[in-house]
């Protein structure tokens, strides 16, 4: 699996910062679980806070603060050593970082003529929506724009537009300065994982027939 | 009241005093490591947005986190500034998540979402994916700019714009340096840019 097109940097570093909100956080994670590139700089990243951390200028703690934490000190805790993660369901969605797959996932719905999605249920507020999107092979997604920021991430299949050809692993960035017309590959279904704040804007005399229909 | 092997105010003697915790509950080290981590760790939750009460509970809950999970730390990996920042990210993610809920109790823990171990190398971490040694090296090579400039973007939503006007540098500037840091870090560790 080759993948050529990730997250920009300053997405990576939001990342490893946490200032993403956990809607967007998802679909950089899914993007990471498949890219070790991208891995390495995220973790590089954290590595940074590191130093961040160590140059900030003390500011004063509480008198007894040292008291306070020594007194709550317990036996160390060994437990965390190997910490038990409860058993995820099965996941028929290959490619989803744990965590996600630990959220309820809805059923397929359709959406249009051969796209179907299942919501992904966010357990905070997030202002992105979260979902899978699988379209079928061939699928020609009406030209569309976006009225906020869009992240994509391919979990298989493939598709392509103005913007180059993104297979498993890929990751698309649309907002409102992106027009495009996403083609699915023949073959086999896409499935991704899409992020999304706003909504689709189509475009087209048949897309603004559509419009009303169609709400992600 | 230094000691000789604090005057190097060396990260290896960091890690030590992590792993003196981790193996014999070390209360001395652990004084050493507050000191030290505590006031940053109190700075850093007070530039992204907690009160200064609330900096302080959560400065003292982070420490308190690297005494329970002493064990989990891993020198060879993660440094333990690098280790420290993430206790401290992860506790500031719940701290503001538990605020909006009203205090209910949140659902997971934010650390889990840092957790991307469904590669074909699996890591516990991200920060167990590098050495520390290397990365350490490669941020050495920073400019004093650059590094400034990745490190406002580490506080909450600084916009690029705002960063600017930090630095009085126009925007062009910041996106500029930004490139060129992370184009160097990706260089020196080893991945085309």
């Amino acid at each position: 699996m080759t993948i050529r097109h990730h997250p920009d940097d300053s997405m990576l570093i939001a990342f490893a910062a946490g200032t993403l909100d956990l809607g967007q956080h998802a679909a950089i994670a899914t993007h990471l679980a498949a890219c070790p590139r991208c891995r390495r700089l995220a973790s590089a990243m954290e590595h940074v806070g590191g130093a961040v951390l160590e140059n900030l200028p003390p500011a004063p703690m509480a008198g007894n603060a040292l008291e306070r934490v020594m007194a709550r000190l317990p036996e160390i805790d060994r437990a965390a050593e190997r910490e038990p993660s409860p058993e995820m369901a099965a996941a028929e969605i290959p490619g989803l970082p744990k965590f996600i797959r630990k959220y309820p996932i809805g059923e397929w719905q359709w959406v249009a003529p051969r796209v179907h999605l299942r919501r992904i249920t966010l357990p905070e507020p997030s202002r992105t929506r979260v979902f899978l999107l699988r379209s079928g092979p061939g699928t020609k997604m009406l030209q569309h724009s976006h009225t906020g920021i869009e992240m994509t991430c391919v979990l298989s299949g493939a598709f392509k537009h103005e913007g180059g050809h993104f297979g498993p692993g890929d990751f698309d960035l649309g907002d409102a300065t992106v027009d495009h017309q996403p083609m699915v590959d023949d073959g086999e279904d896409c499935v991704c994982l899409v992020a999304m704040q706003g909504d689709l804007r189509l475009n087209g005399i048949l897309g603004r027939v559509m419009q009303p229909f169609v709400r992600l | 009241m230094r000691t000789e092997d604090d005057t190097s105010s060396d990260r290896t003697g960091w890690d030590r005093l992590i792993v003196a915790i981790a193996t014999r509950q070390d209360r001395e080290a652990f004084k050493r490591l507050f000191e030290y981590f505590g006031p940053r760790v109190k700075t850093y939750m007070r530039r992204s947005g907690a009160t200064e009460a609330s900096a302080e509970e959560l400065a003292q809950d982070a420490m308190l986190t690297v005494w329970r999970k002493a064990a989990l730390f891993d020198p060879a990996s993660a440094g333990a500034s690098a280790w420290i920042f993430t206790i401290a990210r992860n506790l500031r993610i719940d701290a503001v998540r538990r605020e909006r809920r009203d205090g209910s109790a949140l659902a997971a823990p934010a650390e889990a979402e840092f957790q991307i171990d469904e590669s074909p190398q699996p890591d516990s971490s991200l920060a167990a994916t590098q050495s520390d040694k290397l990365v350490r090296a490669a941020i050495a090579e920073l400019s004093a700019d650059q590094m400034r400039v990745i490190e406002l973007s580490f506080f909450e939503e600084k916009a690029h714009a705002e960063i600017a006007k930090i630095l009085d540098i126009p925007l062009g500037t910041v996106k500029s340096r930004l490139r060129l840091a992370m184009n160097r870090l990706r260089n020196l560790l080893g991945e085309p840019s």
